[in-house]
């Protein structure tokens, strides 16, 4: 009798104990499912943005929507339809761009008329000047949308970014910072908590990057306001406010996701595309030419490199800036 | 009331004197690396040979060492060579950033062995770096930096590995040194400024060094395992684990095409960054590669702490503003135009090779 009542009291407590673990698992299920509580967050509450990221749009192609278009393109049989020009021609449907949405709001860049020509300059010109091409340091916002991944270090007061494109880094102070002395292609940011959002003052750009590979560009005088917000622990809202007096006719801003790498072991590997890069910023001066030729089933492609004349040479940068000051 | 108050005090100092390290913890609990450190030396890698036994200078001795440096009148100056050595030094004193002070007064970084020297090569080891001092005097026969003679037939031949250094020809970008091509981004980084950066179980060090040839680093601090042996990074793959309050991280498949002291795709380093007071950090890096030396060796460099708010790690723009690779390069070219119209000296026989002070310190290298 005795042992009898143990045994329920026993059965009692564990009923209450596994119903309880139960009740707990699932609070827990529940709270991963919704959104808003599932976000990482650091000691203090703060939304804790530390992981490696991907944008997954075709925004690094062009900001803007649209079709798909031949990487670098040249009159076909009929003038609405381009064909692939030489230097992609081999690439059949790799050599066009990835049709996408556009991820500025309103669908439009307010170019001052000046700069709408200059970039339709830059996007005919497109394998001389983009700044991708030279592995140059690709800039803010352009940075977060590239199809690289990306990762987050949020420290206690700052910040770090670190790009598997080119190596590069940038830094959002948390803390107060004296002003950045010089100009910086990945910018000089500051950053604050508005609630979940985490925004930053981004200035002391040069004019030497480039907003996508359509020939969207700014000036020194760019100034960007970013703000990211949690959506669900693995995916936050990327939104940049763009401002420059010297190229556009008043701000304009993008928007888009940006996705967590989920991979358990996701990390950045290696893209040191600086020496990747040399052979098409350098061989031009190479004592004897080395990509000569390429030949394949059903082409031959004829290489032939040319030597700018004179300060030409030095020509590295095709900068945003207008040509005379207006 | 007062009484007390001292004692509080006095006990609170003393704690602090005794074992510091433990109050540098992140909000996570993790030991807290965070901030700006300056890690730029006078002292050498390798103890000098006039210092054999000292390892330790006195406080005049130190003082005297660091007046002669500051006062060397070569640690930027560039007139008193020839135009020929001045146009290939394009990069000087100024550029390598070497600190003025010695770290704690001692002779060399390297504290394992003992007698303050990089141990022997390998017959291996030795091998392959004569192999590449034999080809780099080749290419300099006739010049004014190296022996006398015609030029020497091996200017035609590729170098006997991945070129890292400044050789006498400008063939391509991969005759000139990394340094050059701003790839010489490449572990272990001395002579430099690092801010650190920590998330739980992610380190980031951003290296500020050569005058805007810096680079960022991120270490994995998660119990992962190095990546398969056939990926190999100009930098390794790192993972770091935490040994009580000291960051230890473990650097393995080194490219072949990065070099450090003669050791490349087999370098192995075991780095140690240990915060020991508010404003010291010791780093303490073992370097292992036994088909390059006969025995491990260890360096320590002390970093010490500077404002994060006051300074700023500069971002790097080495490649983006490389305009003396191209310079070099069409130079050569232009020497090249004017010797076969018989106006101009071969190029062959000018030194693009052995100029600049990079190598300027207590002792000057190489």
């Amino acid at each position: 009798m005795r042992s009898l009542k143990r045994e329920a009291v026993v059965a009692l407590v564990t009923a209450v104990v596994i119903s309880g673990i139960w009740l707990v698992a699932t609070r827990q299920v529940q709270k991963r499912q919704s959104s808003n509580s599932s976000i990482p967050r650091r000691a203090d509450g703060k939304p804790d943005f530390s992981g490696v990221w991907e944008a997954t749009n075709s925004a690094n192609w062009d900001l803007l929507t649209h079709a798909p278009r031949p990487m670098v393109g040249q009159a076909g049989v009929y003038s609405d339809v381009a064909v692939l020009a030489a230097p992609v021609v081999a690439l059949g449907a790799i050599g066009w761009v990835p049709p996408d949405l556009g991820v500025v709001e309103g669908d439009e860049i307010p170019y001052q008329p000046w700069a709408a020509k200059r970039r339709q300059e830059n996007l005919a010109n497109w394998l001389d000047r983009d700044p991708e091409i030279g592995c140059f340091k690709p800039g803010i916002p352009r940075a977060m949308y590239m199809p690289y991944k990306f990762q987050i270090i949020q420290g206690t007061t700052k910040v770090l970014m670190v790009f598997e494109y080119a190596g590069a880094e940038r830094t959002i102070h948390l803390d107060p910072v004296a002003p950045y002395p010089a100009d910086a292609y990945m910018g000089h940011a500051v950053g604050h908590w508005e609630g979940d959002s985490l925004v930053t003052d981004v200035s002391s750009f040069t004019s030497e990057t480039w907003l996508d590979r359509s020939g969207d560009f700014h000036s020194d005088a760019l100034h960007v306001v970013e703000r990211y917000t949690p959506i669900t622990r693995d995916a936050f809202r990327y939104e940049a406010t763009i401002e420059d007096k010297n190229v556009f006719t008043r701000p304009w801003k993008i928007s888009m996701p940006i996705y967590r790498r989920l991979e358990p072991n996701a990390q950045l590997m290696e893209f040191q595309c600086r020496e990747m890069a040399e052979e098409t910023l350098l061989g031009h001066l190479r004592k004897n030419q080395l990509v000569k030729q390429w030949e394949g089933k059903t082409m031959r492609v004829e290489v032939t490199r040319k030597v700018p004349p004179g300060n030409a040479v030095y020509e590295r940068h095709f900068t945003g800036n207008p040509p005379t000051r207006q | 009331m007062l009484v007390r108050l001292f004692i509080a005090l006095a006990i609170m100092s003393a704690g602090a004197q005794g074992q510091p390290a433990k109050q540098f913890r992140t909000p996570w609990g993790e030991p807290d690396l965070q901030g700006i450190w300056n890690g730029e030396t006078l002292t050498p890698l390798q103890r000098p040979a006039r210092f054999a036994n000292k390892p330790v200078l006195t406080p005049e001795e130190a003082a005297k060492v660091e007046a002669e440096v500051a006062a060397r009148p070569g640690r930027n100056a560039r007139s008193e060579r020839g135009t020929e050595k001045d146009v290939a030094g394009a990069y000087n004193q100024i550029f390598a950033q070497r600190g003025t002070r010695l770290s704690d007064r001692r002779t060399s970084l390297i504290i394992d062995p003992p007698d303050g020297r990089i141990p022997p090569l390998t017959p291996e080891g030795q091998k392959k770096r004569d192999a590449a001092r034999e080809y780099m005097q080749a290419l300099l026969q006739g010049t004014s930096g190296g022996k006398p003679g015609p030029p020497s037939p091996r200017h035609n031949d590729p170098p006997p590995d991945y070129n890292v250094d400044r050789l006498n020809r400008a063939d391509g970008p991969e005759d000139r040194s990394l340094m050059e091509r701003c790839l010489a981004g490449t572990l272990p980084k001395l002579d430099a400024h690092y801010r650190i950066v920590q998330s739980p179980g992610q380190v980031g060090i951003t290296v500020d060094w050569g005058q805007g040839s810096g680079f960022v680093r991120t270490i994995p601090v998660d119990g992962s395992k190095h990546l398969p042996a056939t990926i190999r990074f100009w930098k390794g793959d790192a993972r770091g684990r935490w040994e009580g309050d000291t960051l230890v991280v473990d650097i393995a498949n080194f490219s072949h095409k990065a070099e450090f002291q003669g050791s490349r795709e087999n370098l192995h380093l075991v780095e140690r960054f240990k915060r020991v007071s508010e404003n010291r950090l010791e780093y303490t890096v073992t370097v292992e590669d036994a088909t390059t030396w006969t025995r491990p060796w260890t360096f320590m460099v002390p970093w010490e702490k500077e404002s994060d708010k006051a300074n700023q790690i500069y971002e790097s723009g080495c490649h983006e503003g490389n305009y003396g690779i191209i310079g070099m390069l069409a130079n050569t070219r232009a020497a090249e135009k004017l010797f076969k119209q018989g106006k101009g000296p071969d190029p062959r026989t000018m030194d693009l090779a052995t100029g600049g002070d990079i190598g300027g310190g207590i002792e000057r290298e190489r």
